[in-house]
């Protein structure tokens, strides 16, 4: 190298700062008047989405942009999917990806601080002064790498599909049948609060359910404990070291015993 | 030759330009907004180069609307027992069908969250392919980064309080992310969570971070954002012929170009 890198940048800064003192245009109000449409394009965007979400939706009945609003929470139930806002949808798939309890926090936390470290020090590794597009072709792999995984973790997101409660409750007798506990009638109920309690957002259990989190696979939890067990686990399952599964306790003690003997009974099925 | 002043040019003093001149005396603000008005920019700037602005206004215009909601809105996830719906739910219901041109408000901070991030995107996207982050803005780009992630945090944050199902669920999943973080994350689910159970405790802390604790952040953060741009400037396209602080005499030869050893082997090292 010639010169010391400072040193040109320093120059090239000072030729910068001259050619614009003496041939560039006034921002106020030559610059300013661009900025100003693109302002004003930018809340008619604003004013038109709000338009057609509230004409083409009435209450919680969805119009293309979505409902006003779905029906109130309520801890208690989770028929419908947890999904985030559409600009998350990328992290949220992250997670299908690394379904192993081992890898979940690649996902989770792993690859997005690794993305904002680079994203930071940026100028930092990039020291060339070079900016034209062209001479900087491993810059725009990277960019086009990065838009085009972002685009289809994006997409993958919002096509991922989920089973709602109402569905799965259906599959109970089916679960009863191959599990063997039938017969059981507070197992059976287990099952029917299981089915509806959102537990297969993040468990599986029969080839039900997505695995998300480092949950593991209930259909043989049965062999691992008791119902006791499980009820204590369920009331408080941050007290067995997880912290990622919330507790359950609001369903009350004789919803948890369901759960309990549901889980007990479930050995795998065979 | 002293011209004469009228009275009007006289009344115009003192009635305008005194007390301006008088405030400028002791904040420098007058001679501040002439420094941030007239000023050169390159000749050769984009429409690209609009983005940033776009941003600005896509902010100001959520901190308008969500300034009008906070008027109406209760975070509260307490039962309304005259509507058997949580006080929070039901605020929001009334902002969008009953309350004058609520729903307009509310679409637009709801949509405006969603152009904000676009916007936030593709104006980095622009920074980044026109180089912008070298010399001698690598403090732009930073505060820029943190903007990206503050402005993400706004999103998060906002999603929780229409207490319906959707924003119920979404946060209960974002919640346990965090928890699954090493070190920090169950301390910190715990925190956002405000509890054991995501209720009251959650709605009241995630309100006091969307609406002033993260927004604090970033119109800190924007204010050096527009301090640094207009202390350094903005560049031109770099493949503009025309470029601000290109090399006379030559073809408008790379800044970058290795000079010596190989002529024309520019933008190699
Ligand atoms: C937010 C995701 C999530 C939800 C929802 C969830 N769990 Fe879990 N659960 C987990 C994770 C993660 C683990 C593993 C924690 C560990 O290994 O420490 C786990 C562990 C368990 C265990 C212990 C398994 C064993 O091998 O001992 C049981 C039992 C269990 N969950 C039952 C349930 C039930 C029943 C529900 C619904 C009422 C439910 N879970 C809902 C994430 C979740
Ligand atoms: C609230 C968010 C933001 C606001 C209000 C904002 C505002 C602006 C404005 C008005 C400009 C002037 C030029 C232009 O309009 O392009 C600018 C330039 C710049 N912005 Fe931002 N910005 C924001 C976020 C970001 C982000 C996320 C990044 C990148 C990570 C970033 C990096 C930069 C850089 C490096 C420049 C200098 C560009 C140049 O010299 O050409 N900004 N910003």
């Amino acid at each position: 190298m010639a010169r010391d890198l400072g040193e040109r940048n320093r120059e090239w800064f000072a030729r910068y700062k001259d050619d614009v003192k003496k041939e560039g245009k006034p921002f106020f109000p030559r610059a300013m008047l661009h900025d100003t449409i693109m302002g004003l394009v930018t809340i008619l965007v604003m004013i038109g989405l709000a338009v057609v979400w509230y004409y083409d939706a009435d209450g919680t009945e969805p119009g293309i942009l979505g409902p006003w609003y779905t029906e109130p929470a309520e801890p208690g139930t989770t028929d419908f999917i947890p999904r985030p806002d559409w600009y998350f949808y990328f992290l949220f798939y992250l997670l299908r990806i690394f379904e192993w309890p081992e890898t979940v926090f690649i996902a989770t936390v792993g690859i997005p601080t690794v993305a904002l470290v680079l994203l930071l020090g940026l100028p930092f590794y990039d020291r060339r002064p070079e900016r034209r597009p062209s001479r900087r072709p491993v810059a725009m792999v990277a960019a086009v790498l990065t838009v085009v995984s972002m685009g289809v973790l994006t997409w993958k997101g919002a096509t991922a599909t989920e089973a709602l409660g109402s569905e799965l409750i259906e599959l109970v007798p089916e679960w009863a049948e191959e599990q063997g506990f039938a017969d059981d009638e507070q197992a059976v109920a287990g099952a029917d609060l299981f089915a509806v309690s959102g537990c297969l957002n993040c468990h599986t259990y029969l080839g039900q359910g997505s695995a998300n989190l480092g949950a593991p696979d209930l259909s043989a939890v049965g062999r691992t404990n008791d119902a006791a067990y499980f009820v204590q686990y369920l009331a408080n399952p941050a007290q067995f070291g997880n912290t990622v599964m919330g507790s359950y306790s609001y369903l009350g003690q004789e919803n948890l015993e369901a759960l309990g003997a549901f889980l007990e009974a479930s050995k795998g099925g065979g | 030759m002293a011209k004469v002043k009228t009275r009007r040019q006289l009344a115009v003093e003192t009635a305008v330009l005194a007390p301006l001149d008088w405030i400028d005396e002791r904040t420098g603000a007058v001679r501040g907004t002439k420094w941030f008005l007239f000023r050169n920019v390159p000749r050769d700037i984009s429409w690209a180069q609009t983005l940033g602005f776009a941003t600005l206004i896509a902010f100001a215009a959520q901190a308008l609307t969500g300034a009008i909601l906070a008027m109406y809105y209760k975070p509260s996830s307490e039962i309304d027992p005259t509507t058997g719906k949580p006080i929070a739910y039901a605020s929001i219901e009334h902002i969008t069908s009953e309350l004058t041109l609520g729903w307009l408000v509310r679409g637009m901070h709801r949509w405006g969250a969603s152009v904000f991030v676009i916007l936030l995107f593709l104006h980095m996207g622009r920074v980044f392919l026109f180089g912008a982050y070298k010399y001698p803005r690598e403090l732009q780009w930073i505060t820029g980064v943190l903007l990206l992630v503050t402005g993400m945090l706004m999103g998060f944050t906002g999603y929780l309080l229409p207490w319906d199902q959707t924003a119920y669920w979404a946060t209960v999943v974002g919640i346990n992310l965090n928890g699954t973080a090493p070190f920090a994350g169950p301390w910190l689910a715990q925190f956002l969570a405000g509890g054991p159970e995501i209720g009251a405790d959650t709605l009241a802390k995630w309100y006091a971070l969307h609406m002033l604790l993260i927004p604090g952040a970033v119109i800190a953060l924007i204010g050096v954002h527009l301090y640094l741009v207009t202390r350094l400037g903005v560049v031109s396209p770099p493949w503009s012929k025309e470029q601000a602080g290109r090399i006379r005499g030559e073809a408008p030869a790379p800044e970058g170009a290795r000079e010596g050893l190989v002529r024309g082997s520019g933008g190699g090292d």
